[in-house]
């Protein structure tokens, strides 16, 4: 059965941005973009940096390091320097609050 | 090829700065007009120096034609290069990637190769053995000064770099920085790049005169004017501190010298936050302004600083300069203990 979790409300994230979620000791990125909400770990894969400062561009996020993109709905490492893809995790939308199926 | 878990990136969280998270995300948003309007700023400034080097050709005046398209060519080329090399030149991906090629091309360098050794360099800003883009060894004397602003230096390890990542024989460094999957694509897009470098040998060899005139010669002629702008990024400053206000050095410079620089005289604030883009960095010196020392003075002082410090120190005299940022053990008479070997 899924475990569905309330991460925040939906006001919480303003739009074309994300915000960090820690929960359990992990640290989750959601987003809010023009398509939907969406959620990742929250840490590159490149050098395990906070994606809180990155930067929102439609579905892509840019790590703040070394500019890192990935595609939020898939988590696909778009382009170098990060080569290893982001995981995602499910979202739904509910009375106005975001939850992640976390596995 | 990644830091230490421990280890904390040279930025503005190491260096204990810091900006309101709704102004750092304004500043970073991207848009493509700047760079654009930069682009056709730089065609038509290369347009009227090729001009005046057509005028010129067969006279002697050729050659200062040739230095001044050589500077408007190599800075812009630079700059544009390393914006790129970051993604924030334009909001649209291809284009960006597309300038990163062009611009890497006249730089000299493998795009990717520019893009991981620069991603390194931000990580371990100034920190001996580890940041891949020091250029040379600290502290400087009046022979690496030399060996730097001739562009010899650069040329010699860019050289080399494109004919190892050709052959497919990787340096320590390069294995350090690069990931394992992404070395073929290197190797690939080096031999692209000595096809063309060696189709425009080939064309000078044949007779054909432009790329010489408008392109190789003035290549090494205003290779020094680029690299007197990226001597003072670091030069005299502290090694191995996690601090980028001790590591770095923002400078005064005029209106040319910005425009052709595209605003990397703001270096610490490039350091401390290099999602921002260059057209966004004067808006983000006036955010940080309290927080950050007072910009060393203008482009020729700074250098000239820098020459007349790094003289005295292979004189043996004291190295105290008069007005530019120095770090502690910078300054002293005699023999100096080296810290870090060139990586470049």
């Amino acid at each position: 059965m899924t475990n569905w979790v309330r991460a925040c409300a939906t006001d919480a994230i303003d739009a074309e941005d994300l915000i960090m979620w820690e929960h359990d000791g992990r640290s989750f990125a959601i987003y809010n973009t023009d398509q939907g909400f969406f959620a990742t770990d929250g840490l590159c894969t490149h050098q395990h940096y906070p994606l809180e400062d990155g930067i929102v561009i439609g579905t892509v996020i840019e790590c703040p390091l070394h500019g890192g993109r990935f595609e939020v709905t898939t988590g696909e490492a778009l382009s170098a320097p990060v080569c290893e893809d982001l995981k995602t995790y499910p979202v739904k939308i509910e009375g106005g609050s975001v939850y992640l199926a976390i596995d | 090829m990644n830091a230490p878990e421990t280890y904390a990136a040279t930025n503005a969280a190491s260096t204990g700065v810091s900006i309101d998270r709704k102004r750092l995300k304004a500043l970073a948003r991207r848009t493509d007009r700047p760079g654009l309007v930069f682009i056709a700023k730089w065609l038509a400034a290369l347009a009227c120096s090729s001009f005046a080097i057509w005028l010129a050709l067969g006279s002697w005046w050729v050659w200062p034609a040739m230095l001044a398209h050589g500077v408007i060519l190599c800075v812009p080329a630079y700059a544009l290069s390393h914006e790129t090399a970051h993604g924030t030149a334009f909001k649209t991906r291809w284009l960006n990637e597309a300038v990163l090629w062009a611009t890497s091309f006249i730089y000299i360098e493998e795009p990717l190769h520019r893009r991981y050794t620069h991603t390194n360099h931000h990580t371990f800003t100034w920190h001996a053995g580890k940041d891949s883009q020091m250029p040379f060894a600290t502290p400087m004397d009046f022979r690496g000064w030399l060996q730097e602003v001739s562009g010899f230096g650069l040329a010699r390890f860019h050289i080399a770099a494109m004919l190892r990542l050709a052959a497919a024989r990787y340096t320590p460094m390069m294995r350090e920085v690069v990931p394992e999957s992404e070395l073929p694509k290197l190797t690939r897009n080096a031999r692209l790049f000595l096809a063309l470098y060696a189709l425009l040998a080939g064309l000078i060899v044949w007779g054909v005169g432009w790329p010489l005139w408008f392109l190789v010669l003035p290549r090494v002629l205003g290779a020094p004017a680029m690299l007197l702008f990226t001597l003072i990024q670091h030069v005299e400053m502290q090694e191995n501190s996690p601090s980028i206000l001790e590591s770095t050095r923002s400078f005064g410079t005029s209106r040319t010298g910005r425009f052709l620089y595209m605003n990397m005289n703001h270096h610490i604030e490039h350091h401390l936050y290099p999602q921002v883009p260059f057209f966004a960095l004067p808006e983000l010196h006036e955010e940080l302004r309290d927080q950050l020392p007072k910009p060393d003075p203008g482009f020729w002082r700074t250098n000239l600083e820098v020459l007349s410090v790094v003289l005295r120190r292979s004189l043996g005299r004291h190295t105290k300069a008069r007005s530019i940022r120095q770090a502690p053990h910078m300054i002293g008479q005699g023999r100096f203990e080296r810290i870090a070997e060139r990586t470049m």
